[in-house]
């Protein structure tokens, strides 16, 4: 069945500082964070400023962030892809949902989904990364539902709460997301037409 | 600086840069010298004298690894310290690939593993080796590193894509270490 979405992603603005800080201020979506747990909030604070005062003027820029938004609901997360290698054509993704209501499954496919449109399609990537934890199964079951392969296994390789847990390496190549939209063509219709329907009503509303 | 009964390993100085700057070849790429990005990158001598000379940071501490005669072979560090996890990067590159196979080679790894290990007591250390890289993969399988598996075509360079695999050593994978371990 196709699927229908108002969701889209666009790029972060200094606007979204206030939501996305109040993400970081929220233990279950810190505890899936990538990174030391133990920053300050003046920390975060500084690294995000940081992060959305970044302008396109670099032609070649190393890291692009972009706001997961909703019609209905407003900004629901942050995409980060960083260390976009242009010699490489790879960068890595992390997909944060920030909002409660969209941690799900279809809301994180839909994201991650746009995203890889954009790097392989806009960014002409040949591959993405993702290091993913092994206990954050609701976001390596989505790349592994989008066709991306786990490629390493780092054991024991990051500490939370006393533990050290294991962190999963995903790897998705062009050619792999070019195969899972050809086996998957009414999910992806649905999602282009929502896309296009959006696209028009902004040219209206301009 | 340690004598060993086949190589002397001292701390790296920025006298090495034009040696140490030698292994950076576009046509023998090695992934220790990989940026972040996991790019090839060819630095100025400037920069990896610079490099060299931050020893004092003791982060990322280059030794240079000699034979008996003085001659460098290369260059061993542990970087990318992760204090908190407990692990860090082993890096060893030398001029010959058939130096893997010798026991100089097998002194870099003790040295490197005992100071991993022992004195900075880290759970373990990890290392990557790209398809093109065979000696080195085989050396660290030969010392008990374990693959964690193959990013695919991962780094672009001469004309093509090629793979990089990553390895891991446990201090519980190196036994005499794990015993000393324990004793304060």
């Amino acid at each position: 069945m196709p699927i229908k979405t108002k969701t889209f992603i666009r790029r972060a603005e200094r606007e979204d500082l206030d939501t996305v800080v109040a993400w970081m201020e929220d233990p279950d979506f810190v505890e899936f964070l990538y990174g030391d747990p133990a920053r300050s909030p003046k920390q975060i604070r500084e690294r995000i400023v940081a992060m959305l005062g970044r302008t396109a003027s670099q032609t070649v820029p190393g890291s692009v962030y972009l706001i997961i938004d909703s019609e209905d609901e407003g900004p629901i997360g942050l995409l980060s892809l960083q260390n976009i290698s242009w010699r490489n054509r790879s960068c890595s993704l992390d997909v944060y949902l920030g909002h409660k209501k969209a941690r799900n499954h279809l809301v994180g496919a839909i994201a991650f989904y746009r995203t890889m449109q954009y790097c392989f399609e806009e960014l002409n990537l040949h591959r993405i990364t993702a290091y993913i934890y092994s206990f954050n199964r609701a976001s390596w079951s989505i790349m592994e539902k989008v066709g991306a392969m786990r490629e390493l296994t780092l054991r024991e390789h990051v500490a939370r709460d006393g533990k050290l847990h294991d962190v999963y390496c995903y790897g998705l190549l062009r050619r792999e997301f070019e195969a899972f939209r050809e086996a998957n063509p009414k999910l992806v219709a649905g999602v282009m037409e929502s896309m296009m329907e959006r696209q028009s009503e902004e040219a209206r509303e301009s | 600086m340690i004598t060993g009964a086949n190589a002397v390993i001292r701390t790296a100085e920025p006298d090495d840069g034009a040696f140490l700057k030698a292994f950076y070849d576009p046509a023998l790429p090695r992934s220790c010298l990989l940026d972040q990005r996991r790019e090839l990158i060819v630095p100025t001598l400037d920069e990896v004298r610079e490099v060299l000379a931050q020893k004092e940071q003791g982060r990322s501490v280059f030794y240079a690894v000699e034979d008996l005669e003085g001659q460098v072979r290369g260059f061993c560090s542990l970087r990318g310290l992760n204090q908190e996890a407990g692990y860090s990067e082993f890096i060893v590159i030398l001029v010959d690939d058939a130096d893997f196979g010798r026991p100089l080679a097998t002194e870099v790894f003790e040295f490197l593993t005992r100071r991993a290990f022992y004195d900075v007591r880290l759970n373990k250390v990890m290392t990557h080796a790209l398809g093109c890289e065979a000696a080195y993969r085989a050396y660290l399988l030969r010392h008990g590193f374990k693959s964690d598996g193959v990013q695919r075509e991962a780094v672009f360079t001469l004309g093509r894509w090629h793979d990089l695999e990553a390895f891991t050593l446990f201090r519980s994978d190196v036994p005499s270490l794990a015993v000393e371990a324990v004793c304060p």
